[in-house]
């Protein structure tokens, strides 16, 4: 029988591939016992939904115009210019 | 030679710029700020480009030099604790924030109500930008990566030097941590 420390793995490792046979049905059966499990797969799925959202919701991307402006810093950069002692 | 430095530039701007920024910006909260931390990682990246051996992969490198670079920002900020949280190595195996000896939950997962408006408040957005502002380095770079901008498995596992069982790890560990941080933060 499962813990829910080790359901909880299965149900991340079950969002992204699907489970060896044994592992699925232990999985499904601690499910159907163990509502705070269940919650926490349903968790999971919004955890999914708000990430798929989030580049947008976050302006997690450049601007084009911040990519321009970084692209023409880059072009301008005079050969030999030593940044490397920044590191 | 600048010629090719310059072109290579270019193409990592073009292939890390999005992921670097969002990097940057998980850490600064700014978006001008994250946008110049970008710019000066590929300048310097450009000049060091005899420091990038092949043990790592242009992505985990570029990200190391940003990370030099946020530390730089933080120390002149003086911000000793931002740095702690940037070097922060892994916590231990045990996940015993999250579950007791015996395999039970410490704190027990909430149902979030109304997952589905959930996403069209600006204050979820918010708190969700927190909760991904708090998650340990590695989680962050491996959530980002995965769960934001869909890169598969093997993909990260040859970016960043990971086995599958390292991501699956960083990824249930960051769901962990999310899923707490929005329970206390978003429920409550």
């Amino acid at each position: 029988m499962l813990n829910c420390k080790q359901a909880s793995l299965l149900a991340s490792r079950a969002m992204d591939e699907k489970l060896p046979f044994r592992e699925r049905m232990a999985l499904r059966l601690h499910l159907w016992l163990c509502r705070n499990c269940t919650h926490f797969t349903e968790q999971l799925a919004f955890l999914r939904e708000a990430a798929r959202h989030s580049k947008i919701h976050l302006d997690f991307y450049l601007t084009d115009e911040a990519r321009q402006r970084i692209a023409r810093a880059l072009e301008d950069q005079p050969p030999g210019t030593d940044h490397s002692e920044e590191l | 030679m600048a010629k090719i430095n310059n072109l290579n530039a270019q193409r990592w701007l073009e292939e890390h710029g999005d992921y670097l920024f969002s990097y940057a910006l998980l850490r600064v909260k700014d978006n001008h700020l994250a946008e110049d931390l970008v710019q000066e990682t590929l300048l310097a990246a450009m000049s060091a480009q005899n420091t990038f051996s092949n043990q790592s992969s242009v992505r985990t490198w570029l990200t190391g030099i940003l990370k030099h670079k946020l530390i730089d920002c933080f120390r002149k900020q003086g911000r000793e604790v931002a740095i702690a949280e940037l070097v922060d190595q892994e916590e231990d195996d045990s996940l015993d924030r999250f579950f007791k000896l015996n395999g039970g939950w410490v704190e027990r997962p909430a149902a979030f109500p109304n997952p589905e408006t959930a996403l069209e408040q600006k204050e979820f957005w918010e708190i969700f930008m927190r909760c991904l502002s708090g998650l340990k380095p590695k989680q962050a770079e491996v959530f980002l990566a995965k769960e934001i901008y869909g890169m598969k498995n093997e993909a990260i596992c040859k970016d960043f030097m990971l086995s599958p069982t390292n991501i699956w790890v960083l990824i249930h560990r960051a769901r962990l941590s999310l899923a707490r941080c929005l329970k206390t933060h978003w429920l409550n």
